[in-house]
């Protein structure tokens, strides 16, 4: 489907930066619009972590996975 | 077929064996059937699949540490290669026929140790943060989300799910007969 693109520490410190950026809207840290862009981008960073394919990546050519 | 027996016929046998453990009132058992019918087909003269009844022969499962059916079982020179539990796709199948074929182990296809950690603990997340805000609203959804997650982390270990899965194939493949073939 895709290729992983993603090393293991790199989809680890993803996971952990979503559930932190999801925690501070949903957690009741940050409130408002700035909340809503933060839950945005960490479904995104989950997201990629969880697959371990990142689209930013792929777009600039770079890899932190050792082929 | 006694137990003895039944190594003294896998070593002997001039092919690679592949033994599908069976049972005529297994739901799994008969939706891989017509799977395991296509491969045998495939592998024709390469490798032999041999049927067992579970119910009829209890020491022999006993012997071989079979604890579930359909289990099917790859032998390369009367050793055996590999097993597989449970339901699964003609293509999960077939490596069990290439093991047979080859004495190679397969190769594990599923998701790795890691992947299974991540998404386990990105569920257990999801779920405590829907946990914080009570489960209400917004908070449900990420619960549902986070038991995706976490689900995601077992699903090929899942009974349940390959049954279903194996079956829903099979039922799409009946459905799109041309499809498969082009």
């Amino acid at each position: 489907m895709f290729k992983v693109n993603e090393a293991i520490w790199d989809r680890i410190a993803c996971v952990v930066l979503g559930i932190v950026l999801l925690y501070l809207d949903l957690g009741g840290v940050v409130a408002g619009g700035l909340g809503v862009v933060l839950d945005i981008f960490g479904a995104i960073f989950l997201l990629t972590g969880l697959v371990g394919f990142c689209p930013l990546y792929m777009l600039f050519k770079f890899s932190t996975k050792k082929s | 077929m006694k137990e003895n027996n039944f190594f003294e016929r896998v070593k002997q046998n001039p092919r690679p064996v592949v033994v599908d453990f069976w049972a005529p009132w297994c739901g799994p058992c008969r939706a891989i059937g017509p799977v395991m019918e296509k491969l045998g087909a495939d592998y024709t003269n390469r490798v032999d699949v041999w049927k067992v009844n579970a119910d009829e022969q209890p020491d022999l499962l006993r012997s071989l540490g079979i604890y579930g059916i359909p289990t099917l079982i790859a032998f390369h020179k009367g050793q055996e290669i590999a097993r597989r539990t449970g339901a699964a796709s003609q293509a999960a199948l077939s490596t069990l026929f290439e093991a047979a074929l080859s004495g190679d182990k397969p190769v594990h296809s599923g998701p790795a140790m890691m992947d299974h950690l991540l998404r386990f603990v990105a569920g257990a997340a999801l779920f405590i943060l829907a946990f914080q805000g009570r489960f209400s609203g917004m908070y449900l959804f990420l619960a549902g989300l986070g038991a995706v997650v976490a689900f995601s982390a077992v699903y090929d270990r899942c009974p349940i799910y390959r049954a279903i899965s194996a079956r829903l194939k099979a039922w799409l493949r009946k459905d799109q007969p041309d499809q498969s073939r082009s």
